[in-house]
């Protein structure tokens, strides 16, 4: 109930889309020569083709999530990774095949991972890899884009920026350092995350025995229910913006940001971050910026999003101190727009 | 002071299950909702058909976890209160703001019409000879046989007097813009690779004397001959037609590249 007067990400999504709804409808209908319904007919057609293309995605990630946990146990994942820290850092690029996790789902897992002792910087590396390197993206990227640049790109850059950002933190920096005290000591089953959260966000898995296979089910369907209206929120709003951006802005404005090469990074890598839209999915709102904006740009949106957006910047902070998250957003950030503009610059696609 | 606290929270625990009920109401809706796009074709509306499968998944996980949540709501939520330690989940708050906000495509997809893009939708931006629909497979089909999309891609990929004779037979919507000629519109048709957000306006160009009758939008059949003419200040191949026959919408409206 508290959470009326607090800043969640939901309520300043809400107000972004509103805002920009509202300014671009009443451009639309001075500029162009269609009446209201007509637009609204497109506008509404544009909506639905991204959502009912994408939602296939959100579900599957949200089972995935829901039976991950229920019947995946992290403590056995933390004892297999290995002591080398670049093997290690290695490991926790792929570790998303084992957990299909989009960001939110991320940061919980994690959490309890370093409570089982996993290092700091596989932690750190899996963070920023598993939403985008595992198998639900995989297919959603090769749906929306085919096999090609985009989808190779998003991959391969990720596991660069991922791993490059653990090795800093494997070596230039101590735990004690990094992590919240709440998750260097291993609470058994206990609920660290307090306070600290905004409303409505995943509280970390408590530490139960395992379960009955048809109890595990239907906890982890049941789970997958309240987990498809937290994420389907943002995918819902993100949708309408895109959608709204492609009904009502003239290609040529769109063209005229998007076409700039690194006017364009920067676009796409702010849109990725206030949209918050899950990774399953973003593939789809990328594909509807991708006829008008750069390709480095859109490999930016693919990349940096899942990474970091402001859903999983709250939840960084109930983990890491503030200066951590603070590395953890610029790093990402630096690296992919670095990427984005010199494949702009240097790669003709 | 004491007796407030007891009945206000008898009272949230009554907007909360109301809320639940709604949000399973909701998942079933969209279960059904997606269910009556694939029985309708309205699916073809909105992705490529390639991926009718997606939404078979989609109708069924939110069918599953519709009904899930309504058996559990049911069987802990009709008696509750001294039960709550057998559960070892715990419900997330739900907002009437989630809730309306995940009846938004419920509410957009059965109070509007569902209707494909079409002509008003293009918005001066339409491709003759899209570099980036370009495929080399064109060139296997006849003539007769090929669609608007095989058409811009062959104009991509070979001179356009080469095509001088050439006889076509496609099926597509009157998109006008006041700049063309008299005499002149294109059969147009939208591809699309994935769904509507990647959609790209192709079109034919097409020569017929009757062409300022026509109106925007309508579906058509256009046969006729190659010709290189005019047309927007470009020398390129239009369609000089000999027959223009109203037809029904396809079932598919879009082309798959």
């Amino acid at each position: 109930m508290t959470a009326q007067a607090k800043f969640t990400p939901v309520r300043a999504l809400l107000i972004v889309v509103a805002l920009a709804v509202v300014i671009v409808l009443s451009l639309a209908l001075i500029g162009t020569g269609n009446d209201f319904s007509t637009i609204l007919s497109i506008f509404s057609t544009r909506f639905l083709g991204i959502f009912i293309e994408a939602i296939p995605f959100l579900l599957l990630g949200t089972v995935a999530s829901g039976l991950i946990d229920n019947f995946v146990s992290p403590d056995d994942i933390a004892r297999w990774v290995p002591r080398n820290p670049v093997l290690a850092t290695l490991a926790g690029t792929f570790m998303g095949f084992l957990f299909p996790v989009c960001e939110c789902g991320v940061v919980p897992v994690v959490r309890r991972l370093y409570t089982k002792g996993l290092p700091m910087s596989v932690g750190v590396t899996f963070l920023l890899a598993a939403p985008a390197i595992n198998p639900i993206v995989l297919v959603s990227t090769y749906v929306a884009f085919g096999f090609g640049t985009v989808l190779i790109g998003r991959f391969v850059i990720t596991a660069v920026v991922a791993m490059a950002v653990g090795l800093v933190f494997a070596f230039a920096a101590r735990p004690q350092d990094v992590l919240r005290p709440t998750s260097l000591a291993p609470v058994m089953g206990g609920d660290g995350f307090g306070d600290e959260f905004a409303e409505g966000v995943i509280p970390l898995y408590a530490s139960a025995p395992r379960k009955p296979l048809v109890i595990g089910l239907r906890d982890s369907i049941i789970a997958a229910g309240d987990e498809f209206f937290e994420m389907g929120r943002y995918l819902i709003l993100g949708s309408l913006l895109a959608a709204a951006m492609q009904t009502l802005i003239s290609q040529d404005v769109l063209l005229a940001l998007g076409r700039g090469p690194i006017i364009s990074v920067i676009v796409m890598q702010l849109l990725a971050f206030v949209l918050s839209v899950c990774s399953t999915v973003d593939a789809f709102l990328a594909l509807a910026f991708a006829g008008t904006f750069t390709t480095g740009s859109i490999l930016a949106f693919l990349t940096f999003g899942p990474m970091v957006d402001i859903k999983s910047t709250l939840m960084f902070l109930g983990v890491f101190k503030r200066r951590t998250v603070l590395y953890l957003i610029l790093l990402p950030l630096l690296m992919t727009m670095l990427i984005g503009v010199w494949l702009n610059l240097n790669v003709a696609f | 002071m004491t007796s407030i606290p007891a009945h206000d929270h008898e009272h949230d625990h009554r907007t909360e299950t109301i809320q639940l009920w709604i949000k399973t109401a909701l998942l079933i809706g969209l279960g059904i909702y997606f269910v009556y796009n694939i029985a309708s074709g309205n699916l073809a509306n909105y992705i490529n058909a390639r991926f009718a499968w997606l939404s078979y998944v989609a109708a069924a996980l939110f069918l599953l976890i519709g009904l899930f949540s309504a058996i559990h709501l049911l069987r802990d939520h009709g008696h509750d209160e001294h039960d709550h330690g057998h559960e070892d989940h715990h419900h997330e708050q739900i907002s009437w703001r989630s809730l309306l906000i995940i009846a938004v495509p419920l509410l957009l997809g059965t109070l509007i019409p569902s209707q494909p893009l079409g002509a008003q939708a293009i918005s001066g931006s339409i491709s003759t000879s899209s570099v980036s629909l370009s495929d080399t497979q064109t060139f296997n089909v006849a003539p007769e046989q090929r669609n608007v999309l095989d058409w811009v891609r062959a104009f991509n990929q070979n001179d356009a007097s080469s095509f001088d004779g050439q006889p076509a037979d496609v099926i597509g919507f009157v998109y006008v813009e006041p700049s063309f000629g008299e005499n002149q519109f294109m059969v147009a048709r939208f591809a699309i690779s994935c769904c509507v957000a990647d959609a790209t306006a192709i079109g034919v160009p097409v020569m017929w004397d009757q062409a300022p009758a026509l109106k925007q939008g309508e579906w058509l059949e256009v046969k006729g001959t190659f010709s290189v003419a005019a047309f927007q200040g470009d020398q390129i191949p239009v369609l000089q037609a000999t027959s223009v026959e109203q037809v029904e919408q396809p079932e598919h409206p879009y082309l798959y590249p």
